[in-house]
């Protein structure tokens, strides 16, 4: 007796909490119903624990039990392991228990499926992965999953999130780092307080009981407002090769001299190239435009994951020979390709993503997921080249790595500067049409439409499609209006201004609905927001519109002899800390109409309260851009 | 027998002279030249030639093989046709001995700048191996140093042990300017070979035998076809004569496959040669048939240990089924039929993966819990006839796996179960939870099926003779002085309305079903939702709720104008392009009815109504009607829209074109009410 009280003592120290060893957390009949609520998952438990053995050594061990309470809960049983040569899977096993906890069935390391973790179009990488391959028979069932694996590179540790994902509820989690060796750690923590986690040491964390969260529309980054724990080894080895990693300087200084230091040779004919091709241009900014039109004339994009852990690119010298590189590759031989011009410029790492997502600046270490380059010019101003695009305009970046926090290496080490943000000022759409309306509804007629910044980057893209689809992309863009036939299509792109320009001829029967002798005629032809933000009853999420935008429309309508207004919109003015939105109708002297309008939506972060307004805002726009007017016949 | 084979070497060489060469790695100037420019502005890279050659060697240790050899030069336009230079080749990889491998990759990209050509070469770095699973292994290489305007061109092998020939691609989505496919296979194996017959391009074949001496060195031991060892024996040199029979196809301009929205398979389109192994016979042996006739093809499934012989596999639930229905052969066959059905969707869940042939065995997966498709569908089956209901398998094939051009076990990929007893026929599939009588998930209904009665005897039977699905929707709508309506929405789907509705709902919570009903209704905000029979699939579902939309009716300069059908009725029409080449798949036979119900508001009266109308579609193909009436202080509109049909071919485009114009110009006409 004395003994076991003794053990009980020691775990409670040593840990907050223990898998409970009786069925009651196989069964799913013992979760409280908080935890089910909005839920498809209940993580009942997860541990993870990680000791360091030395820098060079790391061994990660899981032990989780989660119960799937429906087929949605699925893919949520976060029983999934990568490895690759440096990583080395030592156990993986997992049971399964029905909804009272007996177990149903045993699955061994070597039944595990193993595939390559290759994501689509990606020709080659060395990762792969090996997952649980379960089809369940009926549901709540629970997957209790045990994980021991052995890390030989060591930049990267595997951090803690215990809300996992949206419709994920949480019983019980816990994280434990051990450090066994003298390297020295760091740690960074974030959102512990709303969470009530407890701490129990710089490195080891636990917390019980968190009800699922359910995502809302325009609602931040999940890992912006979750909890997390991120622990770093300040010495590590990222497949055999060895780093410090204090701070973004010390780390970036790595990464130039481990791996990027020797990559950036060229051929002595290929530099002269360069010389030739830039010479007699004063300004670094338009030899940097020569060089970057020469890259993407010369280069594709490849995605080939190899190279220490994926992180080192391939030598410029055979991204010149071969034409083809990733991202990395891509940036590294353009900066090679500058240098020959004596343009300074420095390799960036960075998160694409349509999202804005940021390095985080407070804490060093294996992050981002793509390269680009970066221009320095002597005022601190950065100019921003996304090198796997053989069409983007110079120094243009909207809309995938634009208005964030990115890692750029310099001589001087590791340092993290903002890219590029594209304001609602600059981001554009102009449309401008001249319409006849004929008696029988039909409006024939001549639209253009211009756009710039961040508006330039959704819709160049048309550009490069096959002409069949040209004319669909305008049925799409204009789904309201039926019986639409778009001819004379033509499309301008000016890369050294980043404005792009379509034109058409538009027809389209009905537009104008006959009802007895009238016409109802919806002024706003062109650009109509159609879509109202979803409507919550208690929103829970702050809101981020991530970037502006402004709109502006003409649209000048003839009218049919026989026709004269009976009806029309009354002006509209809205400003508010969104935006702003205008719409106004009036007669020029030849007695035709003029339709204008403006719709300006800033980018912002909002707490939750301003939703409904918000809501409203976009709402009323749907109402004014839709409202009619009556003509009758005379 | 006799011997053609002078003839096709005198053509190629007469061809040689004159034309241009297409000798791999003789890439000149007048390649550039002659197809620069592309024939399409939709081309973005042009094959200037693509051939294939297959045969059969021979090994003393492993016997005959079959060679694939492929070379392809191709011209990129622009930067959208870079993707060609990277090409995917997926070799089966299961076991040492059970592999393809590929070998001899050689390629070159060429370059044209100056009057003069350049070649740069592929080399190991650009070639990639990927072991994907357990079964597939993928051979990626990329093209070096591709540039607008360059030429591509590659040339590879692959080796396999099988004798099976995988489906040549004679048309790509990029046009093909020269194109020889050649295929020799030894008299000992017999092929029958069939054309995509929808494809809209149709090859040309020609045929011929010719006569082929193998020769090897045989060490008595590893001669592994004893047939052959009396051929000349006594010496370690030995040979053997046999007749090959050859198809060429010898092509110019072979037009890009069009891709097009709304097709349920663009590849069912593509114009492609399908060689079909129907029989090995060596000499002084007896003849091995595999499939000659969808009969032979039938047979041979059935014969197959994880076919027919699951079905004969009882014991294990026995128990279970006796507790379903009774010991008693007789009784009520619908009843026993649905709970059986019930019983198997319940007792084995699908795994996810296809085929005709148990993954598991019908045992195991009852056991388990789960099994792929023909796991759980022989396991109906077989339950069914235990308890005295005629039942048989349909072997199927998915809409993804295409339509079986001919007699080929390919051509299946899925089996289902056919219940054929008195006054009572159904088609069954158990793998979905909302799946009932002649109610199969969509990827099933295809073309036609082949039923296997008991004694193996099989017979075609039709999939899309589905009954017609219905839709009724009753809408009562009163007017308020704010210009929202407000009122009840009593929904009735039957069939595969109910089926595609179940499958997306079932598993939701209310308040979600709610927030997607909201969806694309304006501002709307629906309540008191209710669900009658959303699990019994047998049943209709309904589907009712309270609703009330904002800004349904407008004010315009004092008159109410508002569209009586509110937020039901298609208002966009899906039919964007001005021309179609291939059918379009409207999924199933439907009718939908629309029964609206409107309260005038106090002190208005109806100025105008939109005109009633009723149109048709290609005799009975589409039947629209829309009526509407006024009747005291209400307005009554009835709609209905019928297909009666499941496609539409090209050839109707424009007149369905129309009749669908008509529907949605129709369902968005407005009531004008003024004031009394």
């Amino acid at each position: 007796m004395k003994h076991k009280v003794l053990t009980l003592l020691v775990f409670l120290f040593s840990s907050s909490f223990s898998i409970a060893q009786e069925a009651s957390v196989y069964s799913a009949y013992t979760i409280s119903s908080n935890l089910k609520d909005h839920a498809n998952t209940v993580v009942r438990y997860n541990d993870i624990a990680i000791n360091i053995e030395s820098f060079d050594k790391i061994v990660y061990t899981n032990t989780r039990v989660v119960t799937i309470l429906n087929k949605a809960g699925n893919t949520k049983t976060g029983t999934t392991v990568h490895y690759d040569e440096n990583i080395n899977i030592k156990k993986l096993e997992a049971r399964i228990f029905n909804a009272s906890g007996a177990e149903i069935k045993k699955i061994k390391k070597k039944d595990f499926e193993d595939i390559s973790a290759v994501p689509g179009g990606t020709l080659y990488s060395d990762s792969r992965v090996k997952y649980l391959k379960y089809t369940p028979t009926t549901y709540p069932y629970t997957v209790h999953f045990i994980a021991e694996v052995e890390y030989e590179t060591t930049a990267y540790l595997s951090g803690w999130s215990p809300v996992e994902g949206f419709y994920i509820s949480t019983e019980q989690s816990s994280y434990k780092v051990t450090n066994n060796s003298d390297v020295a750690l760091k740690v960074l923590t974030k959102n512990l307080e709303p969470y009530e986690i407890t701490t129990h040491g710089k490195y080891h964390y636990s917390v019980k009981n968190i009800k699922a969260l359910q995502p809302e529309a325009y609602g931040p980054r999940f890992s912006t407002y979750t909890p997390m724990v991120k622990v770093a080894l300040k010495s590590f080895v990222m497949n055999g090769v060895e780093g410090v990693n204090n701070d973004w300087n010390d780390f970036g200084a790595w990464i130039d001299n481990s791996l990027l230091n020797g990559t950036e040779e060229l051929p002595d004919a290929i530099k002269k190239d360069i010389q030739n091709l830039t010479a007699g241009v004063t300004s670094n900014v338009d030899k940097a435009r020569l060089v970057y039109k020469y890259m993407q004339d010369k280069t594709r994009y490849i995605s080939v994951q190899v190279g220490i852990g994926g992180w080192k690119p391939m030598l410029a010298q055979d991204v010149d020979r071969l034409g083809y590189a990733d991202c990395k590759g891509l940036s590294n031989y353009t900066k090679a390709l500058l240098d020959a011009a004596g343009v300074t410029s420095y390799y960036a790492i960075i998160y694409g993503d349509r999202n804005i997502r940021n390095i985080n600046k407070d804490f060093s270490g294996a992050e981002g997921n793509h390269a680009v380059l970066c221009i320095p010019d002597a005022n601190g101003v950065y100019t921003w080249l996304e090198c796997t695009s053989q069409t983007d305009p110079f120094g243009f970046i909207a809309n995938w790595t634009d208005d964030r926090d990115a890692l750029i290496i310099t001589p001087q080490g590791g340092k993290i500067v903002h890219t590029t943000s594209y304001s609602e000022k600059e981001s554009v759409q102009d449309t401008k049409a001249e319409v006849v309306l004929n008696g029988n509804g039909t409006i024939k007629g001549n639209v253009t439409i211009t756009t710039t910044g961040y508006q330039y980057a959704l819709h160049e893209g048309i550009q490069n499609r096959p002409v069949r689809e040209h004319d669909l992309y305008f049925k799409d863009h204009w789904d309201y209006i039926n019986n639409l036939s778009v001819t004379d299509i033509n499309f301008t792109n000016n890369k050294d201004v980043v404005v792009f320009t379509e034109s058409a001829t538009v027809n389209a029967t009905s537009y104008a609905q006959k009802s007895g002798s009238r016409l109802l005629v919806i002024p706003n032809m062109f650009n109509r927001v159609t879509y109202t933000p979803t409507r919550y009853k208690n929103r829970t999420l702050d809101f981020e519109i991530q970037r502006g935008f402004t709109d502006v429309d003409t649209f000048i309508i003839t009218l049919d002899d026989a026709y004269s207004v009976e009806a029309m919109p009354e002006p509209v003015n809205i400003t508010n800390k969104f935006g702003s939105y205008s719409a106004a109708i009036s007669v020029d002297a030849a007695g035709k109409l003029i339709y204008k309008r403006t719709y300006m939506l800033r980018k912002g972060f909002y707490p939750k309260e301003d939703y409904a307004s918000y809501r409203a805002f976009i709402a009323s726009i749907v109402k004014h851009d839709k409202a009619k007017m009556v003509l009758v016949t005379k | 027998m006799k011997y053609f084979y002078l003839v096709v070497v005198a053509l190629f060489t007469l061809q040689g002279g004159v034309a241009q060469n297409y000798k791999f790695g003789k890439v000149s100037k007048e390649d550039f030249n002659k197809y620069k420019t592309p024939a399409s502005p939709d081309d973005n890279a042009t094959v200037i030639y693509r051939s294939q050659t297959i045969n059969f060697e021979y090994a003393p240790s492993k016997g005959f093989f079959q060679q694939n050899e492929v070379h392809e030069r191709i011209l990129i336009h622009n930067k959208e046709g870079f993707d060609w230079a990277t090409k995917k080749v997926r070799i089966y990889n299961q076991s040492a001995a059970n592999s393809e491998l590929l070998r001899n990759l050689k390629g070159y990209t060429f370059t044209y700048s100056n009057g003069k050509v350049e070649k740069i070469k592929l080399k190991s770095e650009g070639m990639f191996e990927e072991i994907a699973n357990q079964y597939w292994k993928i051979n990626t290489f990329t093209m070096p140093n591709i540039s607008e305007g360059c030429i591509i061109e590659y040339t590879y092998v692959v080796e396999s042990p099988y004798l099976s020939i995988k489906d040549i691609d004679v048309q790509y989505t990029i046009p093909i300017a020269k194109f020889e496919l050649e295929i020799r296979t030894p008299e000992y194996f017999k092929y029958s070979r069939i054309l995509n017959p929808r494809a809209t391009f149709i090859p040309k074949i020609e045929e011929s035998e010719s006569e082929r001496t193998v020769r090897y060195t045989a060490r008595k031991e590893e001669s592994t076809l004893n047939a052959f060892r009396s051929l000349k024996s006594g010496v370690s040199q030995t040979e053997f004569t046999f007749a090959e029979n050859i198809i060429t196809v010898d092509l110019d301009n072979v037009p890009a496959l069009k891709i097009e929205p709304l097709v349920n398979n663009l590849d069912n389109y593509r114009a492609k040669l399908v060689m079909e192994h129907t029989s090995t016979k060596y000499p002084n042996d007896i003849a091995k048939y595999y499939s000659t006739t969808w009969d032979d093809v039938t047979k041979k499934i059935y014969e197959d240990n994880d076919f027919g012989a699951q079905l004969n596999r009882k014991g294990f639930y026995t128990e279970d089924l006796e507790t379903l229905v009774g010991t008693q052969k007789g009784g009520d066959t619908f009843k026993k039929a649905q709970a059986i059905l019930n019983f198997v969707k319940r007792k084995v869940k699908w795994n996810g993966f296809v085929g005709y042939t148990a993954e598991n065995g019908v045992r195991k997966a009852y056991i388990d819990g789960s099994g792929n498709v023909a796991d759980i569908n022989l396991l109906l089956v077989s339950m069914l006839r235990e308890a005295g209901i005629k039942a048989n398998p349909v072997l199927v094939s998915t809409k993804s796996n295409g339509i079986p051009l001919f007699p080929t076990r390919q051509g299946f990929n899925y089996v289902i179960c056919l219940i054929e007893d008195t006054g009572f026929t159904a088609l069954l599939d158990a793998t979905s939870p909302y799946s009932t009588f002649n109610i199969l998930p969509d990827h099933v209904v295809n073309w036609q099926g082949r039923v296997i009665r008991e004694q193996g005897s099989s017979t075609w039977i039709n999939l899309s003779g589905m009954p017609s699905s219905k839709k009724t929707v009753s809408l009562n709508v009163k007017m308020n002085n704010d210009l929202s309506v407000e009122g009840k929405v009593r929904t009735h789907l039957t069939n595969y309305f109910a089926y595609s509705y179940r499958s997306v709902y079932a598993k939701v919570t209310a308040e979600s079903h709610a927030k997607n009903l909201e969806k694309n209704k304006g501002d709307i905000s629906i309540t008191n939702l209710t669900v009658e029979n959303d699990t019994d699939a047998l049943q209709p579902l309904k589907v009712n709720y309270d609703y009330k939309l904002n800004g349904a009716v407008e004010d315009l300069g004092g008159k109410l104008y508002f569209s009586p059908l509110l937020f039901f009725g298609d208002n966009e029409n899906p039919l964007k392009q001005e021309e179609r080449i291939y059918p379009i798949d409207l999924g199933f036979p439907k009718t939908s009815k629309y029964i609206v119900n409107i309260m005038l508001p106090e002190g208005y009266k109806v100025e105008s109504l939109p005109k009633s109308e009723a149109s048709k579609f290609n005799t009975n193909e589409g039947v629209f009607s829309y009526i509407i009436k006024e009747n005291g202080k209400y307005l009554q509109l009835t709609v209905n829209i019928d297909f009666n049909t499941s496609l539409v071919q090209p050839a109707d485009y424009d007149a369905f074109k129309a009749f669908y114009t008509l529907i949605t110009t129709k369902e968005s006409e407005k009531v004008v009410l003024t004031k009394i």
